[in-house]
C-alpha cells in the first residue's frame, strides 16, 4: 500500500518532499497533489521541461503552412484577377496564415496538454477522493515497479 | 504550523479564499433577479426586431443610399473592441506578471468571449438574409468557387473566428484547477457537471508542469491577437476609398480605442461585481489604480490618433479629405463627434489625479462615458464618411431607426444576460492564482 502524508502548508510539504528524496526514496514512486502550481516541486522531483512546448511549435509551424497553401492553391486553381492584384498576393495571404498560425498553435498546444498530462480522465472525474486545499505527498510502494 | 497574517493557518486562508469566491454561486438575491430580467428582456425584445428585420427585409433598418453601413457595423466594431482589453489583461500582464491580473482576469476573459459572441452576430444581423452567411466560410461549393482572400471580410472571418477560438480556450482552460476545487464545494448535479468539466483534475505534479507551459504558450499565441484583430477590423474601412477611412493610422489608431473601450467595460462590470460579492479583499482598490493607469495612456493615445487624423487631412491637399474631416467636426453629426472627443479625451484626463484613480464610483462614471464615446467614435467614422464620400451629388444622411436602435439594446441585453449567468455559475476569479499569490 502507499504511503500518504497531508500536509497544510506549503513550506512544511517543501522540507518534507526534499527530506524524502535525500533519504533515498526513488522519485518515480512519489506522487504529490497540491492545490496550485508550486514551481518548487518540478525542481525537488528533477521533472523534465514540459513537452507541450513541441506541440505549440508545431502547431504554429503548420497553421502557417496550411494558411499559405490554402490561399495559393484555391487562387491559383481558379485564377481570377480581382481589383488588379496578383493572383498570388503574399501580403493579403499573409494575415490568413497569421491567424491560422495563432488558431492551429493554441489548439495544438491545448491538445499537447491534455496528452501530456492523461486528461480527461475518466477515474479522475469519477473520483470521490479529495484533499481540499492540502498538500499530499504519496510515496507508492516498491514492490508494484 | 505557521501562522500567516491575522493569526490565520495557511489552510484556513486556502478554506476562505474558496468560501469568498465561490460564496458568489449562492443563491441570488432580489437585484440579481432583477438584473436578469431586464437583460433578458432587452434579448426577446432584440429578438423579436431581428425576426421582423429578417421577414419584412434589410428595409426596416435606416440605411440609406449612400450610408449603407451604419448602427450594426458600428456594433460590431465596438463589441470586438470591448473583447480586446479581456485579452490584454489575461495574456500580456500575465507575460509581464502583473500580480493585480489575478484580481481580473477570470472577469475580463468572460467578457472577451461573450462580446465576441455578441459581436458575431452583427454581421449576420446586417447581412439581411442572414441565411445565407455561409456564403463567408472557405470551402469549395458547386462551382468549385473559392472565397477572395484578398477580401478584407474574409480576413474578418479569419481573424475573429481564430480570436474567438483562443479566447474561449484560454477562459476554459484558466478555469480548470477552479472547477476541481470548485466541485468539493458543492453537491448534486452542479458537482457532477465541475467533475465532468474539470477533466479529472487532481493537482498532481505532472497535471500542474504541463498546465504551466500550457498557460504560457496560450497567453503568447493570444498576445499578437490584441494587436491583430482590431487591425484586421480597422483594414475592413481602411482598404476602401472612401475619404475618412483611406488612412494608414487605422489599425494602431482602432487598436488603442479597442483597448480603451474594453478597460472601461471591465471597470463597468467589476466595480458592481465587487461590491455585490464583497470581493474587496481579492479586488483592491490599488488594482483598480492600475487598470485605470491603462485607461489614461489608452485614453491619451486615442487622442493623439484623433489629432494626427485630422492633421493629416487638414495638410494632405486633397479636397474630399479635408472636406470630410470638416463635416465630421462641423456637420450635422458634430455633436456626435463632440460628444465623443469630451468622453474619450478629456474625460480620462481626470485620471491623472491619484485621488479619483482610486475612487470606484468616480471610475464607474469615467468607463460609462468611455463606453458611450467609443460606440459614438465607431458610428461617427462610419456614418459621416459614407454620408459625405466624393460626390455632392450623391451625398446623404442617415437616421437609425427602431429596429436597429432595439437590435442594438437586444445586444447590450445579450452581453450583459451571459455575464450575470457566467457571475452565478462559474468561479469569478481565478481561485488557484489567489492562493498562489498568498
Amino acid at each position: 500500500m502507499a504511503d500518504r502524508r497531508i500536509f497544510e502548508d506549503r513550506e512544511q510539504f517543501l522540507e518534507a518532499l526534499r527530506l524524502l528524496v535525500r533519504e533515498g526514496v526513488p522519485r518515480d514512486r512519489i506522487r504529490v497533489f497540491t492545490p496550485f502550481g508550486v514551481p518548487e516541486v518540478e525542481e525537488i522531483l528533477l521533472g523534465k521541461r514540459s513537452k507541450v512546448r513541441f506541440f505549440a511549435l508545431i502547431g504554429a509551424a503548420s497553421g502557417t503552412v496550411t494558411g499559405f497553401a490554402f490561399t495559393i492553391l484555391t487562387s491559383l486553381s481558379w485564377p481570377l484577377i480581382v481589383g488588379g492584384k496578383p493572383i498570388v498576393s503574399v501580403p493579403p495571404f499573409l494575415i490568413i496564415a497569421f491567424a491560422l498560425t495563432i488558431l492551429f498553435g493554441a489548439l495544438s498546444t491545448f491538445a499537447g496538454f491534455l496528452l501530456m498530462s492523461r486528461l480527461p480522465s475518466p477515474s479522475g472525474i469519477r473520483s470521490e477522493e479529495e484533499y481540499g486545499n492540502a498538500f499530499v505527498i504519496l510515496v507508492e510502494d516498491g514492490g508494484r515497479r | 504550523m505557521t501562522r500567516g497574517e491575522g493569526g490565520m493557518g495557511n489552510g484556513e486562508k486556502y478554506a476562505k479564499v474558496d468560501r469568498d469566491i465561490l460564496a458568489a454561486m449562492e443563491k441570488p438575491g432580489r437585484l440579481y433577479l432583477a438584473g436578469l430580467a431586464v437583460a433578458a428582456s432587452l434579448v426577446v425584445i432584440g429578438g423579436i426586431l431581428w425576426a421582423y428585420q429578417i421577414r419584412s427585409g434589410l428595409g426596416v433598418a435606416g440605411y440609406t443610399h449612400p450610408v449603407g453601413w451604419a448602427v450594426y457595423i458600428t456594433n460590431f466594431v465596438f463589441w470586438v473592441g470591448i473583447a480586446h482589453s479581456g485579452t490584454l489583461i489575461s495574456a500580456v500582464l500575465y507575460l509581464f506578471r502583473a500580480r493585480y491580473r489575478t484580481s481580473f482576469n477570470r472577469a475580463a476573459e468572460a467578457m472577451t468571449v461573450f462580446a465576441l459572441m455578441v459581436a458575431g452576430l452583427f454581421p449576420l444581423i446586417h447581412l439581411g438574409r442572414s441565411w445565407l452567411f455561409y456564403y463567408l466560410i472557405p470551402y469549395p461549393n458547386q462551382r468549385q468557387l473559392w472565397v477572395n482572400f484578398r477580401s478584407p471580410l474574409i480576413w474578418d472571418v479569419f481573424a475573429v473566428g481564430t480570436y474567438f477560438t483562443v479566447s474561449l480556450v484560454f477562459f476554459y482552460v484558466g478555469m480548470i484547477p477552479d472547477f476541481a476545487a470548485a466541485k468539493q464545494h458543492v453537491a448534486g448535479i452542479r458537482k457532477r457537471i465541475f467533475s465532468v468539466l474539470s477533466l479529472g483534475w487532481k493537482g498532481t505534479e505532472r497535471e500542474w508542469r504541463h498546465y504551466g507551459m500550457l498557460y504560457l504558450f496560450l497567453a503568447a499565441f493570444a498576445t499578437p491577437l490584441v494587436a491583430s484583430v482590431h487591425s484586421v477590423v480597422s483594414w475592413d474601412f481602411a482598404m476602401s476609398i472612401v475619404p475618412g477611412w483611406h488612412t494608414t493610422i487605422f489599425a494602431p489608431y482602432f487598436v488603442a480605442g479597442a483597448i480603451l473601450s474594453g478597460t472601461a467595460m471591465v471597470i463597468t462590470l467589476v466595480v458592481p461585481l465587487r461590491k455585490a460579492m464583497n470581493l474587496h479583499e481579492y479586488i483592491t482598490d490599488d488594482h483598480f489604480e492600475s487598470i485605470a493607469k491603462i485607461l489614461l495612456f489608452t485614453s491619451l493615445i486615442v487622442s493623439y490618433a484623433y489629432i494626427v487624423e485630422f492633421g493629416m487631412a487638414s495638410y494632405s491637399g486633397n479636397i474630399f479629405e479635408m472636406e470630410a474631416f470638416r463635416y465630421r467636426a462641423l456637420g450635422e453629426f458634430r455633436y456626435l463627434t463632440w460628444a465623443m472627443i469630451f468622453c474619450n479625451s478629456l474625460v480620462p484626463l481626470t485620471l491623472f489625479a491619484k485621488r479619483l484613480r482610486r475612487n470606484t464610483t468616480f471610475l464607474l462614471v469615467v468607463s460609462l462615458l468611455v463606453n458611450v464615446g467609443m460606440w459614438l467614435e465607431r458610428f461617427v467614422i462610419i456614418v459621416t464618411s459614407l454620408a459625405h464620400d466624393f460626390d455632392p451629388y450623391v451625398w446623404g444622411t442617415y437616421r437609425p431607426t427602431y429596429v436597429e436602435v432595439g437590435i442594438s439594446l437586444g445586444s447590450f441585453g445579450l452581453f450583459f444576460l451571459l455575464y450575470l449567468l457566467f457571475v452565478k455559475n462559474l468561479p469569478v476569479l481565478s481561485i488557484s492564482e489567489i492562493k498562489e499569490h498568498l
